[in-house]
């Protein structure tokens, strides 16, 4: 049996094909129909409208697009030998920035996109839940945006804003203006202490144990329980390698295949466009089902994302998850909602060390348009893993940009015989809900998917 | 308020999701104001029961809002199986009101720069409004490159109330588009004495150098603050003019200029007027604005 569904409440819209066998999913195909053609826009703009530009790729990670260019501009002057220098308080407000879209993004995914999948699995009442009037909805959607006034306080605006440029940031806060951010992220630490963890701040960041988990209250543990009803702790596996490009503030760069390492090098990143739909042809070609391309590191699929991030890092509590669940759809949630505390604590860290007597922005002394040819790559960790740019310019017109964002490694097709990331996870499903809840745990996002 | 809600559906054409996050940052008082106050059935990324199918079976739509650019190009861009197009024109034969939420339906905005794709328009220039029989208005467009939250909220509670806007040129509210960005900004001062800026600085103003487009812009931004608290130019961010039809331009964050003087002038002002006007204030020296607001 076939079946094809529609998938709405993700970023955008994405097609999911099943082929069933004796009640299982036993293959499928993920299509991402929509393409806006983000790369071929950027060829022949100048250099500096790129950091206009790329943020709009998104609507909701658009900070780590941002925080991409700026930092492949900048090492295009690396590569010059002509390395700007950037003052520890610009590089820790736009770390600052990165880390509060990503909060923002991960409280909304957690309640709109998939805890009501879940507990539909259930209950056909979401009660304070409901999209748009529950309680809980309503309170979640107002975290989210009280949090990203912190973000607005030093970008002006959000969504949309190009605060960081080459050399460091455009704005220059005060001390209040700090406070008032710290108030804002305190606000959302109530929240992670009231209603999604049920217990404090710093119980929850001590956790190291899979016994922890009886300590939860509130919508994790409400979250936990239904994932155990439901089995979701055993469904959504994949190949359980994973990859962070780059550091964060809570995450160090590295890559596990069997074993940890943190040699990475981006040269053995291949994009593969076997599946995926072509500008210039219109193609009939059977083999090409999707807009998304392929992506590997040496040869090899993985995984990225908060949970591959607590992987990498050796996040205690994520990693004594891992142990029992392994890479299934309950871990892959929890790592995602974990690291909203740890953002959180680590982004008050942050505000506490701007140094306001520091410079914001110190400007380059070679302006780009007088650079006759270069390229330059940067990895930055987005919301849903790690985000890849490389630019090239001539005389500061781009020639070619090329973005390789998280949810192509992870919901990218197959090459060959090779599935996807989620593809592999989502084959063995008992239903369509389920299916769709282990495409869900990986965050989709149509829109970064196909740039 | 328990009687009949007007019903609005949401409908996301070529777009980043930008303005839907927007929405999302309005201050929370006033997002749920509005949820209560209207039915919002249908958003492909929020409502949860109801699909486009559903929709496309309603006999009529109090308010449909379109997020994103339309094309009829089933290649790049395809919903439930059908162009963006062809769904535009089906829920518009139901809408009593249509609002363009933000500068891709307005006019295509940043996707009309995807040249591979020459059939990329905006809403209004899609939709004959003659032949639709349900409208009650002319199509508003609320440009933006996102779209303000506020807004949004306000049209759309003003156009419940008063069945009725009246729209500048661009078909944008006036209300909201007489002011240029440029109203209200902090560094209105350091403008009026010619004090350039540079970036990272609370002193001084972007138009010198860093390409401010807030004196030739329509829009509320130093007006309305974004999400309660800032503006681009407030943090020091200049405008790049996203609500204007020419967005987005080239050289966006550097000021065009002849011998020194920008090229573009503050949006009716005589060159001539504006460079006597920055003669005579280049002369003065004012001690207090060129001095650190704060040491
Ligand atoms: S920065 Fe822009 S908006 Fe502000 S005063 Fe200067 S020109 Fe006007
Ligand atoms: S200040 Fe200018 S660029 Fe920024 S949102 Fe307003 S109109 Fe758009």
């Amino acid at each position: 049996m076939k079946t094809v569904d529609i998938v709405e409440r993700i970023e955008g819209e994405a097609r999911l094909n099943c082929t069933w066998e004796n009640g299982f999913v036993k293959d499928t195909q993920i299509d991402f129909l929509n393409f806006r053609g983000f790369e071929y826009i950027l060829e022949g703009k100048p250099a500096l409208d790129a950091l206009v530009y790329t943020p709009r790729i998104c609507g909701i990670c658009g900070q780590a697009h941002l925080k991409a260019t700026v930092e492949a501009l900048e090492n295009i002057y690396k590569s010059l030998n002509e390395e700007l220098v950037i003052t520890n308080k610009a590089k820790i407000l736009r770390e600052i920035g990165l880390n509060i879209e990503i909060i923002d993004s991960h409280i909304k995914w957690f309640y709109m996109f998939i805890l009501p999948d879940v507990i539909k699995l259930k209950e056909n009442d979401l009660k304070e839940y409901s999209p748009l009037k529950g309680k809980r909805w309503l309170e979640a959607c107002k975290t989210a945006s009280e949090t990203i006034k912190a973000l607005a306080i030093i970008g002006g605006q959000w969504p949309h804003t190009s605060y960081m440029i080459p050399g460091g940031v455009v704005s220059d806060p005060t001390l209040l203006d700090l406070t008032s951010m710290m108030n804002y992220l305190d606000l959302a630490i109530n929240f992670f202490e009231d209603s999604i963890a049920g217990v404090s701040f710093d119980k929850y960041l001590s956790f190291n144990s899979v016994d922890d988990l009886n300590i939860l209250n509130e919508d994790l543990k409400y979250f936990t329980n239904l994932s155990f009803e439901y089995s979701l702790q055993k469904y959504g596996t994949s190949y359980d390698r994973h990859l962070a490009l780059s550091d964060s503030s809570i995450s160090k760069r590295g890559k596990i295949r069997q074993r940890l390492t943190d040699k990475l090098d981006l040269n053995k990143i291949k994009e593969n466009c076997d599946r995926t739909f072509k500008v210039e042809e219109d193609s009939k070609n059977k083999e090409k089902h999707t807009w998304s391309k392929a992506v590997t590191y040496n040869s090899m699929f993985y995984e990225t994302g908060p949970f591959s991030r607590a992987m990498v890092s050796h996040r205690e509590f994520i990693y004594e998850l891992h142990k029992s669940y392994k890479d299934s759809v309950f871990t892959r949630v929890m790592a995602r909602v974990d690291e909203i505390a740890h953002l959180l604590h680590s982004t008050k860290e942050l505000i506490k060390q701007v140094d306001i007597s520091e410079e914001s922005y110190i400007k380059p002394k070679i302006s780009l348009k007088d650079i006759p040819k270069a390229n330059a790559k940067s990895v930055v960790e987005a919301c849903r893993g790690s985000l890849y740019h490389n630019v090239s310019i001539e005389k500061g017109i781009i020639t070619k940009y090329d973005v390789i964002t998280p949810t192509v490694w992870n919901l990218g097709p197959a090459i060959k015989d090779e599935k996807g990331v989620a593809q592999k996870a989502i084959i063995g499903s008992p239903s369509l809900d389920i299916a769709k809840i282990v495409l869900r745990s990986f965050d989709v996002c149509s829109v970064c998917t196909t740039h | 308020m328990k009687s009949h809600k007007p019903t609005i559906v949401w409908y996301q054409a070529v777009t980043c999701n930008g303005n839907t996050h927007s929405l999302l940052s309005a201050s929370s008082s006033r997002l749920e104001l509005f949820l209560n106050s209207f039915d919002l059935i249908y958003h492909p990324s929020l409502t949860i029961d109801t699909t486009l199918d559903d929709i496309l079976k309603l006999k009529d739509i109090d308010f449909l809002l379109v997020e994103g650019a339309i094309t009829s190009d089933e290649k790049y861009y395809s919903i439930n199986q059908n162009s963006t197009k062809n769904i535009l024109e089906k829920l518009s034969q139901k809408a009593k009101y249509i609002i363009s939420v933000g500068s891709c339906a307005s006019y295509g905005g940043v996707h009309k720069k995807f040249e591979q794709n020459d059939d990329i328009l905006g809403v209004e220039e899609i939709i004959d409004t003659k032949k639709y029989k349900n409208l009650k208005h002319e199509i508003v467009n609320l440009t933006g490159c996102p779209v303000h939250p506020e807004w949004i909220l306000q049209t759309v509670f003003s156009l419940n109330s008063f069945s009725r806007m009246s729209l500048d040129d661009e078909k944008r509210p006036r209300e909201l588009y007489s002011n240029l960005a440029h109203h209200g900004c902090t560094r209105n001062e350091y403008f009026e004495w010619k004090v350039e800026g540079d970036f990272g600085q609370k002193e001084g103003c972007l138009f010198y150098d860093q390409g401010c487009r807030g004196p030739m812009t329509h829009s509320s931004c130093n007006k309305i603050l974004w999400n309660d608290v800032s503006s681009k130019t407030r943090a020091g961010m200049p405008c790049i003019g996203c609500t204007e039809k020419d967005f987005p331009r080239e050289n966006m964050l550097e000021t065009k200029k002849n011998i020194g003087i920008p090229l573009d002038v503050p949006l009716g002002i005589p060159k001539r007027a504006y460079l006597s006007i920055t003669g005579v204030a280049k002369t003065f020296k004012i001690d207090r604005l060129n001095k650190k607001l704060m040491d």
